[in-house]
């Protein structure tokens, strides 16, 4: 009884503390802006409309002969792999001695609503990776893919075997668009007219995509606050935090054709899968990749569920192919505590003896 | 067994809401009901779009003014004219100065497995 008389004064007198410090750091909080996101140094190689092609200055004196490119996903930023110092993964890349470049997306201009699949597979993907060989002095390159971006990834590796493509890893990435569930409702072709969303607003707008992405939670952004509220006196929390939830609303439009595409031929027809899916008049067959493969799945995936991207590797027709599925959500799988911890020394370690 | 701290069971009974709130939410905004209602809605706003480009369009054309979509057009021949001298640059060779940097070289082995 008086252990607990004890407990209960303990966790009051702390309470007044965290109470105190809200009330300080509370002021801080809208009185800055949060860390700078996404400042590892870089040269810029290529900045062509929505296109953007990074290199990362090296840390090490040597480097892993083949260079990495990473791929983002065409909805939302690079810098989720370049957070602050200590959490990002492209100085985790970099201090690991790898040479480092991304291809990274900014918001299509209004002229560029007419950027299709095409554009992306045959048209930005290949001139990365040629600058990339360009840059290094290299004749093959490891792609390193996140969500969407593994998609256009998996379709370029697919329709150019002889391009040089070392290993291929992606991470979340589906290809079972059926499974996604919560999208298929969204964009059942009985209620959603994608031709007329393109044709009044030419490319679709981040704010409905940032929309959909939020929907996909509905308790999260309350509870959110809610909790950033209660941790306001815990300045790393408060960090990852803003961190995050910049990213999260940081969300792009999608250039207008190209999101018409998606939805017609992955979303409604799940082409991909069927292997029907077309780009630029040839077939896509995913057996015609043969390099080492690796795709990581996150456990707790609400966006790509691991149902969504469970055939990829099956499809794939390399022979040094493999799974992993870690612990995390869509975006925990690649940024942050949980990130550092599992998927990126098990990226290190997958890509350094393929890396030679 | 049972905290004494009316903090962590504010939190944990947090944790359950957002838990519930996610599932209830999301069963019902996977429901015809709220498709149709969203699409009604972004149809709705997609009509008054429509309506306002229409009469902003007339509104300048009859002040001699250039549209939105002109200036578009107009931006994206600009943009592919860019576009273009960054591909024949590219070809060229020609690249725009960097401060030089030494490179590393590139024979790096991947760490011996320990044990």
């Amino acid at each position: 009884m008086a252990t607990a008389a004890f407990d209960v004064l303990d966790g009051a007198a702390r309470e007044f503390e965290r109470a105190m410090q809200r009330n300080l750091k509370g002021l801080e909080y809208f009185q800055t802006s949060g860390p700078t996101l996404g400042a590892t140094p870089k040269d810029v190689l290529i900045e062509r409309g929505t296109m953007r092609l990074y290199h990362y200055h090296p840390r090490t004196d040597d480097v892993y002969r083949v260079p990495l490119l990473l791929v983002m996903a065409t909805t939302n930023r690079g810098y989720i792999f370049d957070m602050v110092p200590g959490q990002s993964l492209v100085e985790y890349l970099l201090d690991a001695g790898f040479d480092v470049f991304m291809l990274d997306w900014d918001a299509p201009r209004a002229d560029e609503r007419t950027l299709s699949l095409e554009s992306y597979v045959l048209d930005f993907l290949p001139a990365a990776v040629a600058r990339v060989k360009a840059e290094s002095g290299e004749d093959d390159v490891t792609v390193v893919a996140y969500c969407f971006g593994g998609v256009l990834s998996l379709l370029w590796a697919a329709l150019h075997p002889d391009s040089g493509l070392a290993n291929l890893v992606t991470f979340t990435t589906p290809v079972d668009f059926s499974k996604m569930e919560m999208f298929q409702s969204w964009a059942d072709r009985r209620f959603f007219d994608v031709d007329r969303l393109i044709d009044t607003f030419g490319n679709c707008p981040g704010d409905y995509l940032y929309t959909a992405f939020d929907m996909l939670r509905p308790g999260q952004r309350a509870a959110g606050n809610i909790r950033l509220y209660d941790n306001l006196w815990n300045d790393d929390f408060v960090k990852s935090y803003r961190m995050f939830d910049r990213w999260s609303a940081d969300i792009l439009p999608l250039a207008g054709e190209y999101f018409r595409q998606t939805t017609k031929k992955l979303m409604w027809g799940n082409e991909l899968l069927d292997g029907t899916l077309e780009v630029g008049g040839r077939r896509v067959d995913l057996a015609n990749i043969d390099v080492p493969f690796l795709h990581v799945a996150a456990e707790h995936d609400h966006i790509v569920p691991t149902a969504a991207s469970a055939p990829l590797v099956g499809m794939v027709g390399s022979k040094d192919k493999n799974e992993i599925m870690l612990k995390g959500g869509h975006v925990s799988l690649v940024a942050g505590g949980n990130a550092v911890k599992r998927l990126w020394p098990n990226l290190v370690e997958w890509l350094g003896v393929r890396s030679t | 067994m049972t905290s004494t701290d009316p903090a962590a069971f504010f939190r944990e009974l947090l944790g359950e809401w957002e838990k519930m709130a996610n599932k209830v939410g999301g069963d019902f905004a996977r429901s015809d009901e709220f498709t149709r209602a969203m699409h009604g809605a972004t149809a709705a706003t997609m009509s008054t779009q429509e309506a306002i480009s229409a009469m902003m369009a007339r509104a300048l054309a009859a002040a001699n003014m250039p549209s939105r979509t002109e200036i578009e057009d107009l931006s994206g021949r600009l943009g592919r004219i860019e576009d273009q001298l960054a591909r024949i640059e590219a070809a060229l060779g020609a690249r725009p100065e960097r401060p030089a940097r030494p490179k590393p070289s590139r024979t790096r082995k991947p760490p011996e497995k320990k044990g």
